[in-house]
């Protein structure tokens, strides 16, 4: 396999954009990336758009408004991993030597469905008895609570950390720190989550440019190595599971660190997927960042502060940045990337030179989720 | 004695609940080749892809594994709505709860047949579980 490289990242600012449709936003996002890399249509050698919602021919919507038509394009769905699998599929195709220039990129608007929680639109049993995705973290929240002996309290602290994080970010949904306080007298959604314990429903837009090591030589961009992309469907049986335990991370993580000879220990930063704030405490550990049942005490001792340990969401996170579903994946590794080239401002975290990006979802009955994404950069 | 399963449009998941007198029990399947449980039932196991499989009933009373209640929800489901995962003879089923709040883990629980929510046509059911009178049996 050649070695793949990341050479470009922008971001449509998430927020609520009702009057920005999913290829609307897409296109913004890519017409800042080649605007910023100075990359060429006839360049781009084929293109991957990652969205759950964004409808048919995505891909070619946005992608053929720069320029880019008649190369082979691709609109590629997995739930919250549906940006990350589009870049997934840009790096095999690097990788493989299939191509030498790929724009990957993930747009979501969500304005669409209006307020509450997102529909559920994969029609399964446990939807007809009334599932919606709190209600699968708050179960996973009150069991992680019981059999570790943490509190309420704990999920309060990742969400005040990663608010915290995002208030310096210009790209974040909300850019306001909460206090515990104000986590605590936030809105019931489902025992024990609380409104600001989840992420929330956002639109926006990322892409990336991945290319081989000779097109990077002659970019104005910095450019960061992509050691692993790994993608991993979840494991599907209807008896008993931990639900402390999301073994489809593991399994993707662990694919991950083999791939790119790196291990959890050496990780400077973590995007990961807290689209709740337990996901932070359940995907730590399952990472390997945390020992089992000890990531709410890694967070109350401020390992995963900015100037921690390992940095765990330096951008804000979910909590902080929204989730645009299929633009999440995309827009962690732009801000991983921005990370390893020191242009993360007063989001940097110092002397960042190895990044791990976590994405998760899909909330179908039989698995943990449906499917999950992890990424390794490094600087070199 | 259980009665056969009840084709009704009205009961979520209904051709698979057999009513026990006030109790319930489900219908699961059972892969001879590999061991492996299944709810709903299915002809080809899930896990091995072997059809060498029988269908089963699970005991009417189980376990729950976790639980919340849903506060913002569905208006089908009229929330705030309690549910439960109950590990019930080696499956686990997401169940609506009769009761006020959240059940601790380990809480045994016994299933049957109720009313979980209302749509235009009226209300529908399904099985759902209540904590078991006087604990574990
Ligand atoms: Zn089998």
């Amino acid at each position: 396999m050649r070695p793949v490289f990341v050479a470009g990242a922008a971001v449509h600012p998430f927020g609520k954009h009702p009057d920005l449709p999913a290829a609307e936003l897409g296109y913004r996002a890519v017409q800042d990336l080649i605007a910023r890399t100075g990359v060429a249509p006839e360049q781009v050698d084929t293109g991957f758009g990652g969205s759950t919602y964004g409808g048919s021919l995505l891909a070619q919507r946005v992608l053929q408004r720069v320029g880019v038509s008649g190369q082979p394009v691709f609109t590629v769905e997995n739930a919250c991993a549906s940006g990350a699998s589009a870049v997934h599929l840009g790096w095999q195709a690097i990788a493989a030597g299939t191509a030498d220039c790929v724009i990957a990129f993930g747009t979501e608007n969500l304005s669409a469905f209006g307020g509450g929680t997102l529909p559920l639109t994969t029609a399964d049993l446990e939807i007809d008895q009334g599932m919606v995705m709190p209600a699968a973290y708050a179960m996973r929240a009150q069991r992680y609570l019981h059999d570790f002996g943490a509190t309420v309290d704990d999920l309060t602290r990742v969400s005040v950390k990663n608010r915290r994080n995002g208030a310096a970010n210009p790209r974040a949904h909300f850019q306001r720190e909460v206090s515990p306080d104000d986590v605590e007298q936030s809105r019931p959604i489902a025992d024990p989550l609380r409104l600001l314990h989840c992420c929330p429903n956002s639109d926006g837009a990322a892409a990336v440019l991945l290319c081989s090591e000779d097109f990077a030589k002659d970019l104005p961009t910095a450019r960061v190595r992509m050691r692993a992309s790994v993608v991993r469907s979840g494991r599907f049986h209807t008896s008993f599971r931990d639900m402390t335990w999301p073994d489809i991370t593991e399994r993707t993580a662990q694919a991950a660190y083999d791939v790119a000879g790196i291990g959890p220990a050496d990780l400077d930063l973590v995007e990961l997927h807290d689209a709740f704030s337990v996901a932070e405490l359940l995907h730590a550990e399952a990472l390997g960042i945390a020992d089992r049942g000890q990531a709410f005490k890694a967070v109350a001792a401020g390992d995963f502060d900015r100037d921690g340990r390992v940095a765990v969401s330096p951008s804000g996170g979910l909590l902080s940045r929204g989730h645009p579903v299929g633009a999440t994946g995309v827009t962690q590794i732009c801000e991983a990337y921005w990370q390893l080239t020191g242009e993360a401002a007063e989001l940097q975290v110092p002397g960042a030179e190895v990044a791990l990006t976590h994405v998760t979802g899909g909330g179908i009955f039989g698995v943990d989720n449906g499917a999950c994404a992890v990424h390794i950069l490094t600087t070199t | 004695m259980t009665t056969p399963a009840i084709p009704d449009a009205r009961v979520i998941g209904g051709e698979w609940i057999h009513r026990d007198g006030d109790h319930a029990t489900l219908t699961i399947t059972k892969c001879h080749n590999c061991g492996s449980t299944w709810f709903p039932p299915r002809d080809v196991c899930s896990s091995c892809a072997s059809a060498d499989t029988e269908e089963t009933t699970t005991a009417d009373h189980g376990i729950a594994y976790a639980s919340t209640v849903v506060r913002i929800g569905p208006a089908a489901f009229r929330p705030p709505y309690v549910l439960a995962y109950v590990d019930i003879s080696d499956v686990r089923v997401l169940a609506h709860v009769d009761a006020l709040e959240a059940l601790p883990p380990g809480t045994p629980v016994t299933l049957r047949v109720g009313p979980i929510g209302a749509d235009e046509n009226g209300e529908f059911s399904s099985y759902l579980v209540a904590e078991t009178a006087g604990g574990a049996r």
